[in-house]
């Protein structure tokens, strides 16, 4: 789908786009804070001018950026995005479990994030093990795995 | 993991960034490769090889892996 649209562009409009739907929750939801669309819609519009100018630059932040990362870049960026859902996982923990101590009503916000990456982990598995290398070629002959 | 690309880039006096190129990947992994932070595939190491007319085990030197060090 994004193959027609510049590679050093896709990432900034993708941004773009991720917070003027963001900003646009706000007109619709209406009301007095209306305006908080325009306090959301310019510093990512900001953000995604400057994500747009580093990813001409010629670094690895640049590549990722771009969308022309080579192959140790996007071990990187895979990397970067595995300890983002790490730290997304545990502070979806935690909050959980402050909300359960507490007897809040708005635990189940972090049950479904969790949920959530418990899921994307086990399709992750099933997809780019078996899913992509395919099932084994000699059966199990029951020796012992490598410690 | 020892290697010898900088050692076969600067006899032929070619700069990080022609090297880069002609691989097609980019300067800044051609100074990981360099210096040994990085440990390229096996297509790219490869690619790395015959770039520079030698073969993979000629250029990639596992002597410090065996060593245990």
């Amino acid at each position: 789908m994004t193959t027609w649209i510049r590679p050093r562009l896709r990432k900034p409009l993708v941004l773009a786009l991720a917070g003027t739907l963001l900003a646009a929750s706000w007109i619709v939801r209406g009301g007095a804070t209306w305006w908080f669309c325009i306090a959301i819609e310019i510093p990512v519009l900001v953000q995604a001018v400057t994500m747009y100018v580093r990813a001409g630059q010629d670094s690895d932040e640049g590549a990722l950026a771009g969308s022309r990362a080579d192959e140790r870049q996007q071990q990187i960026g895979l990397r970067s995005r595995a300890l983002a859902g790490r730290a997304m996982t545990a502070v979806a923990l935690a909050g959980l479990i402050a909300a359960i101590a507490v007897h809040g009503n708005w635990w189940w916000p972090f049950l479904v994030i969790l949920a959530a990456g418990s899921v994307g982990y086990l399709f992750g598995l099933s997809a780019y093990s078996v899913g992509a290398e395919g099932a084994a070629t000699e059966p199990d002959t029951g020796y012992p795995a490598p410690l | 993991m020892r290697n010898r690309v900088r050692e076969q880039r600067t006899s032929r006096g070619l700069s990080q960034a022609e090297v880069a190129a002609a691989l097609g990947v980019s300067r800044q992994t051609v100074i990981s490769i360099e210096s040994g932070r990085y440990l390229p595939s096996l297509p790219l190491a490869f690619r790395i090889a015959r770039y520079f007319d030698m073969t993979v085990d000629k250029m990639f030197d596992p002597a410090d892996e065996e060593d245990g060090s």
